[in-house]
């Protein structure tokens, strides 16, 4: 299903097995195999309650993982002496709304997780700031308050913060699905750019061109399995499964 | 709130609690009743805490913010001829009873009546004042010529005292029922509101209310009856007791007890003051001390709640069972039962139970800071519970732990929230504050009564001490509102 060698890509940064996961007695994730290597772009598509979003939050074990084993840069997440905020430090999250945090300025949100967990000083962590609100296209806005920005623009400073500890690994948890259309130009706009340098990504999105137009690979979950898996061209142009099909004929 | 990171694990803490709970049994279970305290045979040069009553004019009552009246005159003089010191706790009448049976405090005076029922628990002195009880009522009441009259009325009388018993002695011979009330003062306002029609009290007090001009005649002879005395716990204090015995002979034999006596019956001291103007200014240094009592204990016990209810609102939202059931305990048991029950409990109760006395301020900051911690606690979660999870989720995601996600980023926004119930909460416990007046606090209701039971201006004391504390809390209001301002952008 997930050919690694086959897009030449490098060796593998998340390696999914067997993942299960439950809310009680509705299992929403029913086994789950999956491979992202090195500098991946994996967008991750299918009808709503699919389980889709589960899947991403498991990686960073935002949810408690029922079973199988999900390996994340070399750290296997569901063993317990693992320590999951080493993880996640490699690994950057961009939700739905945002959640910047409302008390703090724009350069604050940024600044935070490199303060916080002393890897830069207050100074440099500014400057680093700076710079990736420059790469946003925010510079200006450093001082602001979250309250203050349009919906792209709170997006485009999310993805900031989350590049603030310079992650290997980017997830993006239907990142324009909250914003007014005239804004999701500029927020994928900055996901490609990520895309373009080499980021090892995994989407969850409704954005199908953008899919087609980024992704290395596309996966369509149905009913909490991987339904199928392949290069843009191959799912959008000629799907294999009739559930696949289905769900193409009614969103393009 | 999503918490499922928490780290702590249940059976260790349950074996914690229940060691702490089991020490705490044991706690109450070993420990006597109370602790005799030596005697010893002189009482030259030590000091003697004595309990009396807040508001018994003219034996004791409060005049430019001194307590003075017969006792009080008495007992120094005794304290100065036999060489000891006295500390005086002006507690309330049963309040001081309940102080000498844990030991709070070495004796009582307090216009006590020496009964056979109090002489199988307290030691007397020899008697002081040989009193009496006589009824009263309002001074324009021509239709009360006798006991008679009062068929079918209501008659006050004070708790406990030898004039209730009196009252209810007669109760059924002329038909009137007895309600019993806890200060002079109050007596005489209901009185003169009409909701009893006679008052029966002790006969100096009621000469002396009525020479300050409380309103009220007597229309009936004084019923001859109980001798005061000086109390201690029985076979304690016995060089206490003695020196008290000598003392008192002495004066009698010098004829300064007579001269202290009519000081305060013969010819009623100083008038009270006349206009409201006057009531103000000598009533205000008491008052102001008693804000200020007010505002320190509030501001102590409201800072202890702050930290018990942070601490219990975060039990409240753990993971763990144990944890959670701890602080849902500690919410219910506190805010489902009265501030004055604990009052009692922490200054009486506890006393008797460790075989200490506790101080006054500690019990107060004990009541009112658990009190308030209950209900800080649902304030706190219901502050954090408030916060999107999601703001949660953002910063763990970036690789910062629990504790540090929530300093840092739900804190900050739960307390924005909270801010309006806490202030809310800090104005209701001033005000509950006065109810620890009942221990004998002196706090700013309680220096109002001082002042009424002297002066029998009750309705003005009042309106003073709910203008001082209206002013004081719309004060704290506004300072509470702007840091909010300041600090909450």
């Amino acid at each position: 299903m997930s050919d690694v060698s086959a897009n030449g890509k490098g060796a593998p940064k998340i390696t999914v097995k067997g993942l299960r996961k439950s809310f009680g007695s509705n299992e929403v994730l029913q086994g789950i195999d999956m491979e992202v290597a090195e500098g991946e772009v994996v967008c991750v598509i299918g009808p709503s309650g699919s389980g889709k979003s589960t899947l991403l939050r498991c990686l960073n074990k935002l949810e408690d993982i029922t079973g199988g084993t999900v390996v994340v840069d070399g750290f296997d997440v569901t063993d317990p002496k693992v320590d999951i905020n080493e993880v996640r430090r490699h690994v950057g999250m961009v939700f739905q709304h945002f959640n910047l945090f409302p008390h703090m300025s724009v350069a604050e949100n940024i600044m935070l997780a490199p303060v916080e967990l002393k890897k830069l000083s207050k100074a440099q962590a500014r400057t680093r700031a700076l710079e990736l609100l420059d790469r946003v296209g925010l510079k200006e806005k450093a001082d602001a308050r979250p309250a203050s920005l349009s919906g792209g623009q709170k997006q485009r400073v999310a993805i900031a913060r989350s590049l603030a500890m310079s992650p290997g690994i980017m997830l993006f948890d239907e990142a324009t699905s909250a914003l007014d259309p005239e804004m999701v130009g500029e927020v994928l706009q900055v996901i490609k750019e990520l895309a373009d340098e080499g980021m090892t990504m995994v989407l969850v999105t409704h954005e199908m061109g953008f899919a087609r137009e980024v992704a290395d690979r596309v996966v369509f979950m149905a009913d909490g399995v991987v339904c199928e898996s392949g290069p843009p061209a191959d799912l959008f142009g000629n799907p294999q499964q009739p559930r696949t099909q289905d769900f193409l004929s009614k969103v393009l | 709130m999503k918490n499922s990171y928490s780290s702590l694990r249940p059976t260790r803490w349950s074996r914690w609690i229940a060691t702490a709970v089991l020490a705490m049994m044991a706690m109450v279970v070993g420990i006597p009743g109370a602790v005799a305290q030596p005697s010893d045979d002189s009482v030259e040069g030590k000091t003697f805490v004595i309990g009396t009553d807040t508001t018994f004019a003219p034996f004791e009552f409060r005049q430019g913010g001194e307590l003075v009246g017969i006792d009080m005159d008495l007992l120094r003089a005794i304290a100065d001829k036999q060489g000891f010191n006295v500390e005086i706790r002006s507690l309330g009448f049963n309040a001081a009873l309940q102080a000498l049976s844990s030991n709070q405090v070495d004796g009582v005076i307090a216009g006590m009546s020496i009964t056979d029922e109090r002489k199988e628990v307290y030691d007397f002195s020899e008697p002081y004042f040989e009193s009496g009880v006589q009824m009263a009522i309002d001074r324009n009441n021509d239709d009360i010529q006798g006991y008679e009259d009062l068929e079918g009325k209501t008659v006050v009388a004070k708790t406990g005292s030898e004039g209730e018993s009196y009252a209810k002695s007669i109760a059924d011979e002329y038909g009137f029922r007895v309600t019993s009330l806890d200060q002079s003062a109050t007596m005489y306002e209901s009185v003169k509101a009409g909701t009893a029609v006679a008052v029966v009290d002790d006969y100096p007090v009621l000469a002396y209310g009525i020479a300050q001009g409380n309103g009220l005649k007597t229309v009936t002879e004084k019923v001859p009856g109980g001798s005061y005395g000086f109390a201690v716990n029985k076979g304690q204090n016995t060089a206490l007791l003695a020196a008290f015995n000598d003392g008192l002979a002495e004066l009698q034999a010098s004829g300064e007890y007579q001269q202290i006596v009519d000081e305060y019956l013969a010819d009623p001291t100083e008038a009270a003051p006349s206009t409201f103007w006057d009531l103000l200014t000598q009533s205000l240094p008491a008052l102001m001390k008693g804000l200020s009592n007010t505002l320190i204990v509030t501001g102590v016990s409201f800072a202890v709640a702050m930290i018990l209810g942070l601490a219990f609102g975060f039990l409240k939202i753990s993971n763990n069972i144990v944890l959670r059931g701890v602080a849902t305990s500690f919410i219910n048991l506190f805010r489902g039962t009265p501030i004055l029950v604990w009052a009692f409990f922490f200054y009486f109760g506890l006393a008797q139970l460790i075989g200490q006395t506790v101080n006054i301020w500690v019990a107060g900051v004990l009541t009112l800071s658990l009190n308030g911690a209950a209900y800080i606690a649902e304030i706190v979660r219901g502050g954090i519970q408030s916060v999107d999870p999601g703001q949660l989720e953002a910063s763990r995601s970036l690789g910062l732990g629990y504790g540090r996600s929530m300093q840092k980023v739900v804190i900050p926004q739960a307390f924005k929230i909270m801010t309006p119930s806490l202030i809310n909460q800090l104005i209701i416990m001033l005000k509950d504050s006065s109810l620890l007046l009942a221990i004998g606090f002196a706090e700013l209701l309680y220096q109002g009564q001082q002042i009424y039971a002297a002066n029998f201006r009750v309705t003005e004391t009042l309106l003073i001490v709910g203008i001082i504390y209206f002013v004081a809390i719309m004060a704290l209001t506004k300072l509470a509102n702007f840091a909010d301002r300041r600090f909450n952008k």
